[in-house]
């Protein structure tokens, strides 16, 4: 035991103290922030301006109205061409046009489908739902004028409606959009843990044996003892990473609750009071942990067990820990279907099936324990899964065993297989 | 007193038997010479040795009692050949780590480190990084980490490749200096110089079968074909009753094999009666490497793959 606390220590403190864990750390949260602002922003400045001749055979758009909706918007506008729209049709660049529709003469009961903007470029539907959408203001006037309904009627029309949410009887604090939110997060978290910090032990691996350290250390502790040092040790890593984020969003939260002004800061503190009341924070908190250790220690063994069959060559890595990879984008797939259905037979299923379970299940709680989540399954996936990761740890421990001082060829999952279940 | 005794051990694998059948006593305080072709199966049967493999048959002694892995390591150290160290590690840390894995307290391995780095001038090291140093001094550092526990039996596998002559010296000197100290060294190489001039007792394997045991000086008598180089200015021209032939001769020296039946003195008194000038008389015993090329010689060089 003492031993293995020494390789634990080992492993944890080069990993910690490198600059590229405080880095990391203190980066990802950022560069996460940046990545959702700045797809909304680059979403947004892609849209193009256009300048849209409309040539208009049915006499229903007039220069006045199109003019007052370019007044009212203007991601794009539009001129009505009344002299000579031959030369537009021509050569629309010449006139100082993006494009131009021809609008025939149409019925104002049936509209039309079948319009087109006709451009010497391609654009892309983001710049073309404005103009279209432009052209519906003005139809929808034309309608309502021919209907004769006034601004007041328009108003009832425009504002009344249905509006349709789920809703649980038995837990009336739950939110299906807070939940889906935190399952969401709380899914694509374990999915990256696992990818990351799994492939940190297959290098980790990789460079003892590498390095040729492998055998001076197995002269002195057993393989297992060094296997499981080094999955504890980088899990230990993972989950300080993993409190550092949460000190800093408790800290942010009490800044932003104690410094009090700011529109934006309480806004933020508002929605995180609200998500915090409609969700049992402290099981999912303790599920996360749960989940996020035992399933690393199901993934991370795997990879060690491949870290310790292969040589050098990152490629034969690659291929070999391909199987293991597609386990985890596979569950990523059944959690998207998870957290559109929490309670389908798939959901229920991937989360209690221990490959999947990590991240499945962890995108369901958050909707509710025991009313989405009854307590069996949450159980009986927890079982499964510390019996999934005893057999993958025992497992990678055999193969680690003989990998660990077997140089040469890499070896195939057969031959893996075979040392797995060699006697002693 | 055997510091190790090995009693019929074997260890196969799926397409070889690396260690077939070897028995081997090693007394405390030596320095034993364990040699062998590449693929002989020596690395495996100091696997064995060091607690890394179980023998599938056979029995290790270990200091007088069965051999317990889990703790004997702790009296072992072993220095294989495919060696290595964490190249980003500072070397102070890194030697301290290896020590504490050996089951040394971190007071203990402090001063011993001190001790040892002093020992080898290394003291400037403790904050540098192994990816810092040359090859040699890679391999000093290893040494150290390997003998730092005052273990009872050292295992060196290879101890001198890449080293130049002035550190594999001061290696050399430390190996006889941790032997009289009551250590026993095995001591894992082909070099056959190396072995004539530190080994006391030697044994030969190949393919996983040990083929030679002795002291070295028994194994050459063993090994001897009655050659003496004779330095004589002229050889008479020898008739049928002469006690030996002459092999070949250069520059006055004469090789000469004595026949069957014949001693020493037999041709000494040949010689003086034809009234030949001798300036010198030597018994030419074979080199190590000679024997070890001839007993090795005419297996196959590689070993073959072969189905158990």
């Amino acid at each position: 035991m003492h031993k293995i606390w020494l390789i634990i220590k080992r492993e944890y403190l080069t990993r910690v103290r490198k600059k590229t864990f405080i880095i990391s750390t203190l980066l990802f949260p950022l560069l996460y922030l940046l990545l959702i602002f700045g797809m909304g922003y680059i979403a947004k400045e892609s849209v193009q301006n256009l300048k849209v001749a409309v040539i208009d055979s049915s006499g229903f758009f007039s220069a006045d109205r199109l003019n007052r909706l370019n007044e009212a918007d203007k991601s794009s506008t539009l001129t009505l061409i009344t002299q000579h729209p031959e030369k537009v049709i021509a050569d629309h660049k010449q006139e100082g046009f993006d494009g131009y529709i021809v609008i025939p003469s149409i019925n104002w009961k049936t509209g039309s489908d079948s319009l087109f903007f006709k451009s010497n470029k391609s654009y892309g539907s983001s710049s073309t739902v404005t103009v279209e959408a432009k052209l519906n203001h003005i139809w929808d006037e034309i309608k309502n004028d021919s209907l004769q309904i006034d601004d007041s009627k328009q108003a009832i029309l425009s504002a009344s409606h249905i509006g349709l949410q789920s809703k649980n009887i038995k837990d009336d604090k739950a939110n299906v959009k807070t939940a889906e939110g935190i399952g969401y997060i709380c899914g694509i978290l374990i999915y990256l843990i696992l990818l990351i910090y799994g492939s940190q032990v297959m290098m980790g691996v990789m460079e003892e044996k590498t390095n040729r350290i492998a055998e001076v250390i197995v002269s002195s502790v057993k393989p297992f003892q060094m296997m499981l040092g080094k999955i504890l040790g980088i899990g230990m890593v993972a989950l300080t990473q993993f409190f550092l984020w949460i000190a800093f969003v408790f800290i942010i939260y009490n800044i932003g609750k104690f410094s009090g002004s700011g529109g934006m800061a309480n806004q933020i503190v508002g929605g995180m009071q609200n998500m915090f009341a409609s969700v049992d924070v402290p099981l999912i908190l303790f599920c996360f942990g749960f989940y996020f250790l035992a399933g690393f220690f199901f993934y991370s063994s795997l990879y060690g067990a491949i870290g310790s069959a292969v040589n050098e060559d990152m490629r034969e890595a690659q291929s070999l820990s391909f199987p293991i990879t597609m386990l985890v984008i596979i569950s990523i797939a059944l959690m998207s279907s998870a957290i559109a259905n929490p309670t389908s037979p798939v959901a229920v299923w991937a989360s209690i099936i221990p490959f999947s379970s990590p991240i499945v299940m962890m995108a369901r709680i958050p909707f509710g324990v025991p009313n989405t989540v009854p307590w069996w399954q949450l159980g009986l996936s927890m079982a499964l899964l510390i019996l999934g990761f005893i057999i993958t740890v025992w497992f990678a421990g055999k193969i680690y065993r003989t990998g660990i001082l077997m140089y040469g060829k890499k070896p195939s999952w057969k031959e893996m297989l075979r040392w797995a279940f060699r006697k002693n | 007193m055997n510091i190790l005794e090995l009693q019929n051990l074997k260890k196969y694998f799926a397409t070889q038997k690396a260690v077939d059948d070897i028995s081997l006593k090693v007394e405390r305080g030596q320095i034993f010479g364990l040699l062998g072709p590449n693929g002989a199966g020596k690395t495996t049967l100091i696997r064995m040795i060091t607690g890394i493999f179980y023998p599938d048959e056979g029995q290790i002694i270990f200091d007088g009692k069965k051999f317990d892995p889990s703790n004997d390591v702790a009296y072992i150290g072993y220095m294989p050949e495919e060696r290595g160290l964490y190249k980003k590690m500072k070397i102070g840390e890194q030697t301290l780590y290896l020590a504490q894995l050996k089951g040394l307290s971190r007071k203990e391995a402090l001063t011993k480190i001190k001790q040892w780095f002093i020992r080898f001038e290394m003291e400037s090291w403790w904050n540098k990084k192994v990816e810092d140093l040359s090859k040699g001094m890679s391999q000093k550092l290893q040494f150290v980490t390997t003998v730092l526990h005052d273990p009872k039996l050292i295992i060196l596998d290879e101890p001198f490749s890449g080293l130049d002559p002035v550190n594999s010296n001061l290696i050399k000197d430390e190996i006889f200096n941790l032997a009289k100290n009551g250590a026993t060294v095995i001591f894992s190489t082909h070099r056959m110089e190396q072995v004539e001039e530190i080994c006391d007792h030697i044994v030969l394997v190949n393919k996983g079968k040990k083929i030679l045991d002795g002291t070295v000086k028994q194994i050459k008598q063993e090994f001897k074909e009655n050659l003496f180089s004779i330095g004589a200015e002229q050889m008479p021209s020898l008739n049928g009753t002469a006690p030996f032939e002459i092999i070949g001769s250069k520059n006055h020296a004469h090789i000469v094999r004595i026949k069957e039946g014949n001693s020493p003195n037999d041709v000494l008194h040949y010689l003086l009666q034809q009234g030949v000038a001798i300036h010198s008389f030597n018994e030419i015993l074979p080199s190590l490497n000679d024997i070890f090329i001839k007993l090795v010689e005419g297996t196959p060089t590689a070993r073959q793959f072969q189905k158990i």
